[in-house]
């Protein structure tokens, strides 16, 4: 079929189609490119054309304090949170594919609906909640803040690789004799694994890039790096800025390539 | 084949919960403890005069609602017409700048081709939204790349009011947001058999055609939820209004950060957000219904 399309003598409308969808992934790829730029572009505002290439602005954003406890605390609270969304989003797609619970169709919708919801109302509701119960702003308040949020995309990732393995091999093991837990921990763990591991990976970014939930519910001098980010954002726009965002940017592709490496990125499309 | 191992699973399952049921519990403790009873706090909150826990004066009242529905103010209207108007548009563009995308990559043989293209789509999903808001305050500011090339060029003389109004803001919505329009089309228009679109073209269709009258009618389901998740994104957006709006933009989620940030009246905020929460929920509760319809097809939960 493809060989076909191939014979083909040159076909205009094909051409303005492949153009069209050239342009718009560059217009995807383009904003994350120029932060490269004015990362290494040494003049004290952000200009453009640049003038030349330093590590100035990485210089800054390392020696800065106030860039390094908030990197800091956010890669403590996304640590915590991975480890957190895994055990409890793991569990959860386990006993909801495996389960045999009723309702599951809605139970699966519902812990799916904070990605649904707007994050800053959950970022509101539990500032109200911790402003009633009196316990201040607390990091693991945060933590479970973030964690609520992460917990959907292991869900997500875990269940697919559910869906998608043969049950018979279970059942197999079983009829062979294996106990459940042992049909458990030497056939179900290491074949959902990939999928558990990569919702943990994006609960981490998640969690390392989130804004909206961490708005309400981070104190002054105790904010997170996106927060911190924002906030200088608002008067400063200089190189620094893009410095931290590169940091987080390389973070994130290597995320990525992880992730391919893991389980392949196809499987996320076919959710 | 995964349907029929499905059909026979669903076939031999019995209907009582196993064991394996109860690893639910640590999921439904957390989203008790930290979802559903804070978003009830905060319905509660939107209708008490203060803190109802320590403060005791405080007491029932639908005031909150009130100012928000009389608008004496004249900026509470405005602002929801405002989260609807910029949400409507970037979803609408996010569907054109969406579409092709996605027609494209569910089309494409090549599978290094699908894969380099797809590390595209999510590469920016991967990256955070201030960080992705700052790329754009770069490129549209005054002193931006856009503006100081033309200006370079000469092809204008003074910057182009780019940045600090809607359109700043929803070029930049639509940035973050376009990634998610992509995955939820992708997955859709994959699955439309492309030998229907074949058919109709070896019967005398034109491209178009084949494409107007075939595969969009098709993917109709795919741009409904795509369209609505993209919708409920954008409305509740607030570092992008809030960079790129200027004082030229107020969207609801910036009035609710207002009122807990400067005016510190978290029982307002409860109120507006209450009433984006109502918005939202309706768009949820129609993006379920559609998965469920499309999944339902598929024979997958």
């Amino acid at each position: 079929m493809s060989a076909a399309a191939n014979k083909k003598p040159f076909d205009a409308g094909r051409a303005a189609y492949l153009a069209l969808n050239i342009v718009l992934l560059a217009f995807l790829l383009v904003p994350i490119a120029i932060i490269i730029v004015f990362a290494l572009n040494p003049t004290p505002f952000i200009s453009f054309p640049p003038v030349g290439v330093s590590l100035r602005w990485f210089e800054k954003f390392f020696a800065s304090s106030d860039f390094m406890n908030a990197l800091w605390l956010s890669l403590w609270v996304a640590a915590c949170v991975l480890v957190l969304s895994v055990l409890i989003g793991g569990a959860c797609a386990l006993a909801l594919a495996r389960g045999n619970l009723p309702g599951r169709t809605f139970l699966t919708a519902f812990f799916m609906s904070p990605l649904m919801l707007p994050a800053i109302l959950t970022g509101l509701a539990l500032f109200q909640s911790y402003l009633l119960a009196g316990i201040g702003r607390p990091v693991w308040g945060l933590i479970m803040a973030h964690t609520l949020i992460a917990v959907p995309y292991v869900l997500r990732t875990t269940l697919a690789v559910l869906h998608n393995f043969d049950h018979r091999i279970e059942e197999a093991a079983a009829a062979l004799g294996a106990s459940p837990v042992r049909v458990f921990f030497e056939i179900t763990l290491p074949l959902i694994r990939p999928g558990v591991f990569a919702g943990g990976v994006f609960a981490f970014i998640v969690s390392f890039d989130q804004f909206p939930v961490s708005l309400f519910l981070v104190v002054p001098k105790s904010e997170t790096l996106p927060v911190v980010l924002y906030n200088y954002m608002k008067f400063d726009l200089d190189g620094a800025i893009a410095a931290a965002s590169m940091v987080s940017i390389l973070l994130a592709l290597s995320v990525v390539l992880a992730m391919e490496r893991l389980i392949g990125l196809k499987a996320y499309v076919k959710l | 084949m995964s349907l029929r191992h499905h059909a026979a699973r669903m076939a031999v399952a019995s209907h009582r919960p196993s064991p394996i049921a109860w690893l639910i519990a640590p999921a439904v403790l957390l989203f008790v403890l930290f979802f559903v009873l804070p978003f009830a706090v905060m319905a509660v909150m939107s209708v008490y005069s203060g803190n109802p826990v320590n403060n005791p004066n405080a007491y029932l009242t639908t005031r909150h609602y009130e100012r928000f529905i009389f608008d004496t103010a004249g900026i509470f209207h405005d602002a929801l017409w405002a989260t609807l108007r910029i949400g409507l548009v970037t979803t609408v563009i996010s569907l054109l700048i969406g579409y092709p995308l996605a027609h494209w990559m569910a089309r494409m043989h090549s599978r290094l081709g699908h894969a380099l293209a797809l590390t595209a789509v999510i590469a920016p999903l991967l990256t955070g939204i201030v960080v992705r808001t700052f790329a754009w305050m770069t490129i549209l500011q005054d002193k931006g790349v856009i503006n100081t090339t033309l200006i370079s060029w000469g092809v204008i003389h003074k910057p182009l009011p780019l940045m600090y109004n809607e359109f700043g803001t929803v070029v930049a919505l639509v940035h973050i947001y376009v990634p998610f329009m992509v995955l939820t089309l992708i997955g859709v228009i994959g699955r439309i058999d492309e030998r229907l679109e074949q058919a109709a073209r070896s019967l005398g269709a034109g491209r178009l055609r084949a494409f107007v009258e075939v595969t969009l009618p098709l993917s109709l389901p795919g741009i409904l939820a795509g369209s609505l998740l993209v919708f409920a994104l954008s409305i509740s957006a607030y570092v992008t209004p809030s960079l790129m709006g200027g004082t030229d933009v107020l969207t609801l989620p910036m009035l609710i950060a207002q009122q807990v940030g400067t005016s510190f009246n978290p029982n307002f905020a409860g109120a507006l957000g209450v009433v984006l929460l109502l918005v939202c929920l309706v768009i949820v509760i129609a993006y379920n219904r559609i998965l469920a319809r499309l999944s339902g097809e598929q024979g997958l939960a």
